[in-house]
């Protein structure tokens, strides 16, 4: 059965001195293990929308909708089941990867060996078995990443919110990444929803994607099904362009 | 709860260690301020001692009028009396040149016979009040009947006003004491010629005068401390307020890094991590307050101050220790909270902390302050803390006497938190 694990209505928020709204009256649908794609141009929204789901910030109006919870009434459960990984990497340089981690995990309720175990075992997924120790402030960024990535999944959550995880790494990161994220969302039936700006990437990945423009969705719908619905279009890339003009956004 | 609480101690101090720079910082500036300033007052005090007046008299009565004024003179404490420059007495037109270039401040002059004008001027007196007598009881020297004892006082232009009054006053005040003498003396001396009774005199008489210094002040602040008193724990106070830089730095750069945020995604109250954060701080502050002490108590001698007397036990001494640090450290966190940035918070931080030390009296002693400043002082927590310390080394309170000052300071705490609790409720609405 499939069920609108997340549902977004009529979300608006604008910023304290913005002319304009970042999100604008936008509405949202998201099915239970469904890896959805937010795609959008800069300054489109994407990350002000996640914000607002993972509790960083509030909206003016609108309701999410997660798990059949309302988020402004239950605010402490539905934070249990999100994971978030932001757009910029949030560690403490000062800290090694095992440090940060375990401090995280702690936020979660996590300690002891079990936490020290699931530590482990993610670092050696995202082949950083031996920077266990290391300070992060001696990382490259991909490496940086990747342990971003892993403090949002220690306490395996069933959604997994992540703001741009593949900016500015190479292919091997981000193919581990990309990789980890879909055994993730095929063995723990994790609901993954992402945002990017590579059509390419979102084209492979997602079962679903959503254009957001000015704060509002322009388009959703299964990636391939898309394509084959505009004929002129070949690529995501193509859809996307058409639908939010070739002109710079900020 | 707890574990939250433990994981936000261990991530703090963990970073805190790492952080070498910044914890000599934390040691190191207090450590320098307390001697520095301690030995640098400790210096000032003892100048201001040895810069006694200088005054000059030439003394041309060898009697009890001219003896008394002189003895009465040296025993003031804010005088340096001379009576001989270079084994040599001075003429009059000297000494009056030499106040003039200001070589003495004042200058002196007992003339000759001043003490027989006295005693004639009261024997006339006395006469007078036995116009019965067919013959007179004394001798009086009628050709000097007028001449009142003469002294002549020179002033360096330069003296304050106030200063001249004091100094006038002070004479009439000696002549008073020695006329008194001398009218017991002469009644004395005509009892024992009428009744043969013979009348010894105390020397109660020789000291009814002396200059004193005294803080004229009614205030129940009046305790004054020494140099050590004061600036061990004026500073050690000053160095504890001072975490609130780095502490509110720690927490703005967490915000800037997206820490704060990421940290906002998770379950539970935030409540355990900042008081977690605080409780480091308040450790680092408990450590600076040891190690200021020992200074007092060690370090501080060396340099020939007096050592650090703890007055009470320890254990007052312990309980507002703990009080101030906790301000401290709250205080950290309300900074932290609020400003927006990191020039924004160091800036705001240390200068409302020098304000506070200031109005709090750690820079310049309450006891010194006018009636205006002492009660604004009373607004600042660090003066709450100094006065608390005054109890302990000063008055040897107990734990009962510093109680008030440690419950302000535990409100303090407490209002710093709440405030920075609801101030990020209240932002997070608001972005
Ligand atoms: N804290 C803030 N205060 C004020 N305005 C903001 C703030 N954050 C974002 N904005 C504005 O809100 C709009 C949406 O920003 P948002 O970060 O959500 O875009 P985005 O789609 O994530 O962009 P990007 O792809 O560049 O990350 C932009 O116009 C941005 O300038
Ligand atoms: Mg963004």
């Amino acid at each position: 059965m499939s069920e609108n694990f997340i549902q977004i209505k009529g979300l608006t928020k604008r910023y304290k001195h913005a002319a304009e709204p970042a999100v604008n009256k936008l509405d949202l649908e998201i099915e239970k293990k469904t890896v959805f794609g937010l795609l959008g141009p800069n300054g489109a929204g994407k990350t002000t929308t996640i914000s607002i789901i993972c509790n960083q910030i509030n909206a003016d109006s609108g309701t999410v909708t997660i798990d059949g919870k309302d988020l402004s009434a239950d605010r402490e459960r539905i934070k249990r089941i999100i994971g978030v990984v932001p757009q910029d990497i949030a560690l403490y340089p000062n800290l090694s990867a095992y440090e940060n981690l375990k401090f995280f995990g702690n936020m979660y309720g996590l300690s002891g060996n079990s936490l020290k175990d699931r530590i482990k075992k993610n670092m050696l997924d995202f082949g950083l078995e031996h920077k266990l120790h290391k300070k992060i402030k001696t990382f490259s960024g991909g490496m940086k990443r990747r342990v971003n990535l892993i403090a949002g999944i220690l306490h395996k959550p069933q959604i997994l919110i992540l703001d741009e995880p593949t900016v500015g790494i190479d292919v091997q990161s981000k193919n581990v990444i990309l990789e980890h994220l879909k055994n993730l969302n095929k063995n723990n039936d994790t609901t993954i929803l992402y945002t990017s700006h590579l059509m390419d990437e979102a084209e492979q990945f997602c079962t679903q994607v959503g254009i957001i423009d000015e704060g509002k969705l322009i388009a959703v719908g299964n990636p391939k099904a898309m394509i084959e619905e505009y004929k002129t279009c070949y690529k995501l890339e193509d859809i996307y362009l058409l639908l939010t003009g070739r002109s710079l956004r900020d | 709860m707890l574990l939250k609480f433990n994981a936000s101690i261990v991530k703090e101090s963990l970073l805190l260690l790492r952080d070498k720079a910044g914890l000599a910082m934390l040691f190191i500036m207090p450590m320098a301020l307390v001697l520095l300033m301690t030995l640098l007052q400790d210096t000032t005090l003892k100048l201001l001692d040895e810069r006694r007046t200088p005054i000059f008299v030439i003394n041309y009565d060898a009697d009890t009028f001219g003896v008394s004024v002189l003895n009465g003179l040296k025993q003031a404490r804010f005088f340096d009396v001379h009576t001989k420059l270079n084994d040599k007495a001075l003429t009059e037109e000297e000494l009056r040149r030499y106040v003039l270039e200001g070589k003495f401040r004042v200058g002196i002059i007992i003339h000759k016979g001043a003490s027989d004008a006295l005693r004639n001027k009261i024997k006339t007196e006395i006469q007078e009040q036995f116009p019965a007598e067919e013959e007179s009881l004394f001798e009086v020297d009628h050709d000097a009947e007028n001449v009142l004892p003469r002294v002549d006082i020179y002033f360096d232009p330069i003296i304050k006003n106030d200063f001249k009054n004091a100094m006038t006053s002070a004479l009439r005040e000696f002549s008073y004491a020695v006329e008194a003498k001398m009218i017991f003396e002469i009644y004395a001396e005509l009892i024992q010629d009428i009744t043969d009774i013979e009348i010894k005199q105390n020397n109660g008489f020789q000291n009814i005068i002396d200059f004193r210094e005294e803080y004229a002040t009614e205030r129940e602040s009046r305790m004054v401390p020494n140099s050590v008193q004061h600036n061990v724990p004026a500073w050690t106070i000053f160095a504890m307020f001072f975490i609130v830089i780095p502490l509110a730095g720690n927490i703005i750069k967490e915000r800037e890094t997206g820490l704060a945020m990421r940290l906002r995604t998770m379950p539970g109250s935030n409540l355990p991590v900042i008081l977690g954060k605080a409780f480091v701080y308040f450790i680092v502050g408990i450590f600076q307050a040891i190690l200021m002490l020992m200074i007092g108590l060690f370090v501080l001698p060396l340099f020939g101050t007096p050592a650090l007397i703890i007055g009470s036990g320890i254990l007052p001494l312990f309980l507002i220790t703990i009080a101030v640090s906790m301000a401290a450290s709250g205080y950290g966190i309300l900074i932290g909270t609020i400003a927006t940035t990191q020039e924004q918070s160091s800036i705001f931080g240390s200068i409302s902390v020098v304000i506070l030390a200031a109005l709090g009296g750690i820079w310049v002693p309450t006891f010194v302050m006018s009636d205006m400043m002492l009660k604004v002082s009373r607004f600042s927590p660090l003066n709450w803390a100094l006065n608390g310390y005054y109890e302990v080394f000063l008055r040897s309170a107990g734990v009962s006497d510093v109680f008030g000052y440690i419950v302000l300071l535990i409100l303090f705490f407490v209002f710093c938190i709440g405030l920075a609790f609801l101030y990020n409720k209240y932002k997070k609405s608001l972005s």
